[in-house]
């Protein structure tokens, strides 16, 4: 009976073809989407404008190490074009403009009276500004090394020593310890994967209140079927449905995007958890609701609140700390915590039990929430 | 034959409002039982009760034998339950609707397949088993609906107002699949606000309004018991029906008027004579047997449709 019940339920949702939007096709939008806008920041090339009013080969270099530095573009403006530039980016249409000044050379060499001068032109609430004054002034300090070690050249000192003085008491050694680089597709791929099986309550809303107000629970009442199969006929076939989901995602993410699934095991385990607390919790909506749209306010609330405390959408980092703490409460948390785990820390299944708990733990109060309540919405189908 | 359901003192109340209130019927095995009332009077509260959907108050039932409850779980291997609304899925085709109830109700595989194949042709609409049911007309659901709870053979079928808003064609087919049911020895319990229906189809019937059975038994012995002859008189356009002092009052009916006597032989000589004299063309003048409609309105002071 139970089977049964799942064969229709799947028949019937290979009829609608909104179920597939909901459930497959908008993730896989959102992951195109958001994973070209983040995944593509590093790649993309930002032109820089600037005006050479030294015109020496000195500036030429200098120009030409800004670009190599930053990875930037630059693109020459005439000197005429001075005012226009600064008027641009006072209106808003560009960010920043870099000004050699005249007499750029004389000095950098080290002689006493010369002074090179840049000027960078920015639009303060640029996110350009930043990282070129960082560039610029990682070349001031190179110009600032030469110097000192043209001085110390030119006051006897071997070359030696002068490396030795040169050198930095600061050493900085990058140790990476994770197995793969965490970027936007480690954020975006399980994080939609996450968000969007909760959406999968909206269907199960679907069903249970669409067959109350359609009598056929009712009918169904008068059959052999017992009641618990009915409720379980249905979550099987939404669990079903969910790991169907998490599999495409994922496998989307995998093929499209490189994207390391890491231990298989480990994950297989965890979508399967995270469609049974999913599921589960949509049962207990199901139960609660009157309506459907009663049901779609609760859902709303829980896959997009779940979302954004969850750290679905952007690294969990990012929040506020009290923020941080209350996440833990909410399942997405657990889940994308999980995949994280094993896709960019290399777990196995016995590094992300924590996650697994945690999603067993909200699996079985949704389970016990809609099994209490159960009893209560057969009653009201079969007075409808 | 013994009884295939019998009913004593059965009570509902939802909340503070009664629905039904010491209703009593036994219905006979093999027969077709009408339920006749107008909207709200309590048929459908009592259809749910025998198909074990209401728990009712108080009150006896047996079903096929069996105490409605204690032993619910064997009763319901045995009856169809047709409900007023299409509970179908429509998004499903009429194979599949059909697969999915049959398994429901324990048929399954070959049999299954048979039986679907058996039930189609019996609704006629064996020709569109695959399409959805989404794109049938009101009455080709309805017919489905009903085939839904003949696939594992009940001995007992309910059908509560199976005939609502569908069109002739269908209202036939579903009339000739209760009268082959009946052939084959299936218990039919019938509800519908439908006069003529319970006239063409029911062996005995039970009258009810507000929750009360006002009437039951056979359908001869209810229209002997509470129904009154009429006289039917239809003249040529134009013209009035004579005056019948003391023998009834003259009421328009359709074309014509009628007159409701307990003498009607009396009152057809008395009209006739009448008319000769004055002249009159007469187009149809006859005695009309009771009818439900008569009884009804005897039984309750109105009438059961509003329409």
């Amino acid at each position: 009976m139970i089977l049964s019940i799942a064969i229709k339920e799947w028949k019937l949702i290979l009829k609608e073809k909104g179920a597939f939007f909901w459930l497959l096709l908008m993730p896989i939008g959102f992951i195109v989407l958001f994973g070209s806008v983040f995944g593509s920041i590093g790649k993309t090339t930002v032109t820089v404008p600037y005006i050479d009013l030294a015109g020496t080969a000195e500036s030429q270099a200098f120009i030409k190490a800004v670009g190599e530095r930053g990875g930037y573009k630059l693109e020459p403006k005439e000197a005429g074009a001075l005012d226009e530039q600064i008027t641009r980016i006072r209106d808003g249409k560009q960010s920043v403009l870099l000004v050699v000044r005249e007499g750029f050379g004389r000095g950098l060499s080290g002689a006493p009276d010369g002074k090179s001068t840049v000027e960078l032109y920015s639009d303060a609430s640029s996110e350009l500004t930043g990282p070129l004054n960082s560039v610029l002034e990682n070349l001031a300090n190179e110009y600032r090394e030469a110097k000192i070690g043209s001085a110390l050249q030119a006051a006897g000192v071997a070359e030696t020593e002068r490396s030795r003085l040169m050198e930095s008491p600061l050493v900085i050694e990058e140790k990476p310890q994770n197995a793969t680089n965490a970027n936007a597709i480690t954020q975006v791929v399980p994080g939609y994967t996450v968000m969007f099986v909760f959406f999968v309550i909206i269907s199960m809303i679907r069903r249970f209140i669409g067959d109350k107000t359609a009598g056929i629970t009712a009918r169904l009442q008068t059959t052999r079927m017992t009641p618990v199969s009915y409720l379980l006929g249905i979550w099987l076939a939404y669990l079903g449905v969910a790991i169907v989901q998490c599999a495409a995602l994922l496998s989307f993410g995998h093929f499209a995007y490189g994207l390391e699934l890491g231990d298989a095991v480990a994950t297989a385990v965890l979508v399967l958890m995270l469609a049974i607390c999913g599921t589960g919790l949509g049962l207990a909506i199901c139960m609660l609701v009157r309506s459907e749209n009663q049901g779609m306010a609760f859902t709303q609330l829980l896959t997009m609140g779940g979302a954004v405390l969850g750290g679905l959408w952007f690294p969990i980092e990012f929040m506020p700390r009290a923020l941080q703490t209350v996440a833990r409460f909410v399942p997405q948390y657990w889940a994308q915590k999980g995949f994280q785990d094993i896709m960019i820390r290399g777990a196995h299944l016995s590094g992300i039990w924590p996650s697994l708990a945690a999603l067993a733990a909200f699996a079985a109060a949704g389970i016990l929430v809609a099994l209490f309540r159960y009893k209560g919405f057969m009653k009201s189908a079969l007075s409808g | 034959m013994g009884n295939a359901i019998e009913i004593e003192g059965l009570a509902k109340s939802y909340g503070d409002k009664t629905a039904l209130r010491d209703i009593g019927f036994a219905v006979r095995e093999g027969s077709c039982f009408g339920l006749l009332g107008p909207n709200g009077a309590g048929k459908s509260t009592t259809m749910k009760i025998l198909s074990g959907l209401l728990e009712p108050d108080s009150g006896r039932v047996r079903v096929l034998g069996l105490d409605l409850k204690r032993e619910h779980a064997r009763i319901r291997e045995q009856i169809g339950y047709v409900p007023q609304g299409i509970a179908l899925y429509e998004k499903l085709s009429a194979a599949d609707n059909l697969t999915f109830f049959g398994e429901m109700s324990g048929v399954r595989g070959k049999e299954l397949k048979s039986r679907i194949a058996e039930v189609l042709e019996q609704v006629g609409l064996a020709d569109r088993a695959k399409d959805q049911v989404e794109s049938f007309s009101g009455g080709m659901k309805r017919r489905i609906n009903i085939a839904a709870a003949l696939l594992h053979r009940p001995k007992l079928i309910i059908l509560d107002e199976p005939t609502v808003g569908i069109d002739p064609q269908s209202r036939n087919h579903i009339f000739e699949m209760i009268r082959g049911m009946k052939r084959d020895g299936v218990t039919v319990l019938y509800s519908t606000h439908y006069m003529e229906e319970v006239e063409a189809l029911c062996d005995d019937l039970a009258i009810i309004d507000s929750g009360r059975v006002i009437a039951h038994g056979g359908l001869n012995e209810i229209l002997d018991r509470f129904g009154t002859s009429a006289v039917y008189l239809e003249l040529a356009a134009g013209q009035q029906p004579p005056e019948l002092p003391g023998l009834g009052e003259i009421r328009p009916k359709d074309r014509g008027w009628t007159v409701e006597t307990a003498k009607p032989l009396e009152v057809l000589s008395a009209w006739a004579e009448a008319c000769r004299r004055q002249q009159l063309t007469v187009k149809q003048l006859e005695i009309v047997r009771p009818s439900l409609e008569t009884v009804f309105l005897s039984l309750t002071g109105t009438t059961l449709r509003d329409d």
